[in-house]
């Protein structure tokens, strides 16, 4: 008797704890792994502060479903192992039904594919930027499960591209960082540049942190070309460009978003880059980008300047109010509403406790709604990529003056053309 | 309680992956007395021929033979082994700290080989799409967690068996008569440098071994799975666990890696969500204090040595 009583128990804390991770019990866990210590430790640990500023605001907006919504962050280290480790853990023992991280592309992809996918949670990376995520969403291997609201490289290379061969420049030399943000970049403007009538003379891989890159900038410069296409980070880009104009290269630069930065301009030299133009995935011109930076310098006494801090904030905002438009939170139902809280024919919703609780007002009234966030309106594809509207610019003096917008649509119409 | 089984799970195939290459680099250090320090180097050479002859085939990168599971672990051993005859051939003159620089240098090139090689290894975008033969037996991820696990055990347990018997054989015996003195095996006739290069090649296919289990199960492979954390992590392994002791080396891996990843889980619930973003570094001091504590305790690891004698000998 006894014995039965005790199966019947064991079973009932089963079936109840088995049922627990889909119904709506407070609170509503949100599970993030993110590199708050290791080598990407210092980028990590805001990009970590800013998704918990994200759960806040839902929370003073009053939580998805009535419930308060608790953030457990775990550490990856960077360390592929660990992260997927942790993502595992969060999962199973804390019943997460969606994930946001990580940084790298390193520990995302084994994420994804090990631990998201299989067990069916969502997983939106604020940063990951390798093209393999778009390769295996293609294959359909992410079973619609990954999204990020990271602008993938793909509107980069399309608008270097246009920014060259608008320029007039027919051969162009390209050198590149070598890693997975460098490489696919570099690969696309290929592609990009040829299909619009320019042409390559040579594409060179730099490795990072070297003291010279003498041997990189000379291949380069085979083939004289009329213009070089730089894909670097400040300190290694202004090595690279000095000894490019040093060794007699043409001052006619196009450079990528990351070498929009004061310290490449001192170190190389305004006077030098007078002909040096550029692009940046940035700022739409959107109240609610204003509205979210004043937010964020309110509670963190300083703007949101740093990679990632306005995708996590979406990241986190698009996952809570999918989680709010399902009345049964599984990772399934935040898949596929996702796509109902970013709908481009949807009521316009803002960032801030505000938005969020009018948001949560039309939800209840069963209207379809666009949040319209941090980085603009997110139109995730159906591969789990955003664009971003971009901008162009070049240095006049010492100043940073921009020269053509091209909003998301635009850019959208670019990569259209470019891809048939 | 589905969930914490499900972990658990998870938590062995990746300890016990680790736990295989605690066994290779125990035969190296533990009974030889070889400082490799290159254990990342070896067991990304096993990782990527597995993901090379096994997956899937891809425009502009080598291979892809979607050749079956067990093919791509005898080939990551052959690969590694290949590789380690080399690298042996080259610095097992040198002895303890100088190998250990040697065997470092030399896993930072193969990883950055890995990560330039682009026609070979994909770059630093990796390989993806690498088949996990758990999904071709068994239905939903649970199941088929308990499916690789069984492979892995599999795997481990004859290598363990396989290295016992090796380590009580009179090879193994020579092998720490080596470590403790080679110039008296020396003078018994015997050739250090060739024993010493046999147990390095051996202990580095062991490794590889490791590394192709572990892209298998994961299903991806890139160059950032290999930096030099890792050889600190399997040498943290077999020093907690005790060296020269196989079922150290095993207990060593379950224990550090769960030392590794409890300390988060333990941090994400204790330490409140705001201060959380500094909590990576309550972590690191948390693993680091766990394991000095382990080793002033147990100096000789958990399971240290075990002293034999030659059952032939007389008492």
């Amino acid at each position: 008797m006894l014995q039965k009583f005790r199966l019947a128990a064991v079973a009932a804390l089963l079936i109840g704890i088995g049922s627990s991770a889909h119904a709506v019990d407070c609170p509503v866990k949100l599970g993030a792994i993110l590199p708050v210590s290791g080598p990407m430790g210092q980028v990590g640990e805001r990009i970590a502060e800013t998704g918990l500023f994200a759960v806040e605001q839902f929370n003073e907006a009053g939580g998805v479903l009535g419930c308060p919504v608790e953030y457990v962050l775990r550490d990856t280290q960077g360390q592929s192992a660990v992260g997927v480790d942790a993502a595992k853990s969060l999962v199973d023992l804390d019943g997460v039904q969606a994930l946001i991280g990580a940084v790298s592309s390193g520990v995302s992809l084994p994420v994804l594919t090990s631990v998201a996918v299989p067990s069916k949670v969502v997983q939106v990376s604020c940063c990951s930027s390798s093209e393999s995520f778009t390769a295996l969403a293609e294959e359909g291997k992410t079973e619609g499960y990954w999204f990020r609201t990271y602008a993938t490289n793909r509107s980069q290379s399309a608008i270097g591209a246009k920014l060259t061969v608008d320029s007039g420049f027919e051969n162009t030399a390209v050198i590149y960082v070598n890693t997975d943000f460098g490489v696919g970049l570099a690969k696309r403007f290929e592609q990009d540049i040829a299909r619009l009538g320019g042409s390559i003379t040579s594409m060179v891989a730099y490795n990072e942190s070297q003291q010279s890159y003498r041997a990189e900038v000379t291949k380069a410069l085979e083939g004289n070309p009329d213009s070089l296409y730089l894909v670097a980070f400040p300190v290694d880009g202004a090595t690279i460009t000095r000894e490019w104009l040093g060794l007699g290269g043409t001052d006619n630069l196009i450079v990528n978003n990351s070498l929009r930065s004061d310290d490449y301009f001192q170190a190389v030299g305004s006077k030098f880059l007078q002909n040096l133009q550029g692009y940046d995935s940035a700022q739409p011109r959107l109240p609610s980008v204003d509205s979210f930076n004043e937010m964020f310098e309110a509670r963190f006494d300083s703007p949101p300047n740093g990679p990632g801090l306005h995708s996590v904030y979406d990241a986190v905002t698009v996952v809570l109010l999918a989680m709010e438009a399902s009345g049964d939170i599984t990772g399934d139902n935040i898949r596929d509403n996702i796509r109902l809280v970013t709908s481009p024919d949807g009521i316009e919703v803002y960032p801030g406790p505000e938005g969020i609780a009018r948001a949560k007002v039309l939800l209840a009234e069963g209207k379809t709604i666009r949040y319209v966030g941090a980085t603009g309106a997110l139109s995730f594809d159906r591969n789990g990529d955003v664009q971003a509207p971009k901008m162009t610019w070049k240095l006049d003096g010492d100043e940073n003056v921009e020269t053509g917008y091209l909003s998301t649509a635009e850019v959208a119409e670019l990569i259209k053309m470019l891809d048939e | 309680m589905i969930g914490l089984v499900s972990y658990i799970v998870f938590f062995l195939i990746l300890s016990l992956i680790f736990g295989v290459a605690v066994l290779g680099l125990n035969l190296q250090w533990g009974f030889t007395g070889l400082f490799n320090a290159g254990v990342a180097g070896f067991t990304a050479i096993g990782a990527y021929t597995m993901a090379i002859l096994t997956g899937p085939a891809r425009d502009a990168v080598f291979g892809g033979f979607e050749l079956p599971f067990v093919v791509g672990l005898i080939g990551a051993m052959v690969a590694s082994g290949t590789g380690a005859v080399v690298v042996g051939l080259a610095t097992l003159k040198l002895r303890h700290e100088y190998l250990a620089v040697a065997t470092f240098g030399i896993a930072v090139t193969i990883q950055l080989v890995c990560l330039n090689w682009e026609y070979l290894t994909g770059g630093t975008l990796g390989l993806i799409g690498i088949p996990n033969p758990s999904k071709a037996w068994a239905d939903g991820p649970l199941a088929q967690n308990a499916f690789y696990l069984g492979v892995v055990l599999v795997v481990v347990g004859l290598t363990f068996v396989a290295l016992e018997r090796i380590v009580k054989s009179p090879w193994g015996r020579m092998l720490k008569a080596i470590r403790e003195d080679d110039v008296a095996a020396a003078s018994l006739g015997k050739s250090p440098e060739r024993v010493r290069l046999e147990a390095f090649v051996l202990g580095c296919m062991i490794m590889g071994l490791s590394g192709a289990l572990y892209v298998a199960f994961i299903g991806y492979v890139s160059p950032w799975d290999f930096l030099p954390i890792v050889t600190f992590q399997i040498w943290t392994m077999l020093i907690v666990g005790g060296s020269a002791n196989n079922r150290g080396a095993i207990l060593g891996a379950l224990i550090v890696w769960g030392v590794w990843t409890m300390s988060g889980f333990v941090i994400s619930r204790v330490v409140p969500s705001e201060i959380q973003a500094q909590g990576g570094a309550m972590q690191a001091v948390l693993i680091g204090l766990i394991l000095v504590v382990t080793l002033l305790i147990r100096p000789r690891g958990l399971i240290g040595e075990e002293l034999h004698v030659s059952r032939h000998a007389r008492s």
